[in-house]
């Protein structure tokens, strides 16, 4: 079978060529607001949810910085740990990368790869917009009736 | 706005607890964590300082499960209330469906309550949201104190409506869930494509 192109593939195996081309460990697509769009790799070590919203908020406060002098943003950040290490950069405006790695000295290549497989996640997230059927549109009213009656359930048990 | 991904059929709405300084944002939010089931609820993330308030924020998912094919899930935060923490508060709010104002319900911060509220609406205003139209709950918490404040005294200060207020006693457990819900249901209410 012939290997799927690029540019036909998933977002999530986009991302997972990219932990093992990158020889990361993991890697996560996130939103600016820190919810998880992908996974990839060996995230069982991890609550991805929580470093999703607690990575947002990370890069949320380094813009604040990056403005204070005069930058509109910094689009990579690096953490540098003993043994693990992070690697954030920005893929759109509301969207980020996060790389998970072990071996400090493949940096520059988790570096390289993060930019050329952005590319690549630049183009699923537009094509993800484009392709969006309608069957995949949200019955709206439906949602709301069966999501109001599940609220009454979830919040009502308990209550004092 | 919530996040609707389509390709995995997930839609994550993200609700704000914002408030003055020790108010009882936190412990709304760590009540509502206690009482939820653990098949529903993710880890409760708090960050506090030393002093034990909050610093940066709190923070924990809620999946509402499966509704109409998607999978549905409630982001809860909770902003730092301390003036100097404002850079944070904002950013907090970014992308926000819906915010809970705890009020505290002691006299003598009346001023810090007005002060905040007012900054609240600034902070959603800079992300281009009428905070007059946006999803809102107003909590009067610590309803237990002996000289509390009037329900509806913080309303005609702000000259804001208040057909979404309500009363708690967070450290108790009473009215939190019911402002919850309220706030929950708003969102849902508000949800259009």
């Amino acid at each position: 079978m012939e290997p799927t192109a690029l540019e036909d593939m998933t977002m999530h195996q986009v991302l997972a060529n990219l932990v093992e081309d990158s020889r990361a460990m993991m890697a996560l697509l996130i939103t600016k607001e820190g919810t998880v769009i992908e996974e990839a790799g060996d995230t069982s070590m991890l609550n991805t949810t929580a470093m999703a919203a607690l990575i947002a908020g990370m890069f949320s406060a380094t813009r604040e910085v990056a403005r204070m002098v005069g930058e509109k943003q910094f689009s990579i950040l690096l953490q540098q740990g003993e043994q693990r290490h992070i690697h954030i950069s920005l893929v759109t405006d509301s969207t980020m990368m996060v790389i998970v790695f072990e071996d400090y000295k493949i940096i520059g290549r988790v570096r390289l790869k993060a930019r050329q497989y952005g590319e690549h996640l630049i183009a699923g997230l537009s094509r993800q917009q484009r392709n969006r059927s309608e069957k995949d549109e949200v019955p709206v009213s439906q949602f709301k009736e069966y999501a109001l009656n599940l609220i009454d359930q979830i919040f009502t048990a308990n209550e004092k | 706005m919530p996040y609707i991904n389509y390709e995995n059929k997930e839609i994550s709405f993200k609700i704000v607890y914002y408030g003055p300084g020790m108010s009882g944002k936190t412990t709304n939010l760590v009540y509502i964590h206690k009482m939820l089931s653990d098949e529903i609820k993710g880890d409760l993330i708090t960050l506090d300082t030393e002093e034990e308030r909050t610093l940066f924020f709190d923070f924990f998912p809620l999946d509402l499960g499966n509704i109409a094919g998607y999978r549905v899930r409630f982001n809860m935060y909770t902003i730092p209330g301390q003036i100097y923490y404002e850079a944070s508060r904002r950013l907090m709010l970014e992308g926000a469906d819906g915010v809970v104002f705890v009020a505290d319900s002691s006299p003598i911060r009346f001023d810090y309550n007005i002060m905040s509220y007012q900054m609240m609406e600034d902070n959603l205003r800079s992300y281009d949201l009428n905070p007059r139209e946006f999803p809102s709950v107003l909590q009067y918490n610590k309803r237990d104190l002996s000289e509390a404040i009037e329900l509806g005294s913080l309303e005609s200060e702000l000259g804001i409506g208040t057909d979404s207020t309500l009363g708690a006693v967070a450290t108790q457990g009473e009215g939190v869930m019911e402002t919850i819900r309220m706030m929950s249901k708003m969102v849902i209410e508000q949800f259009e494509l």
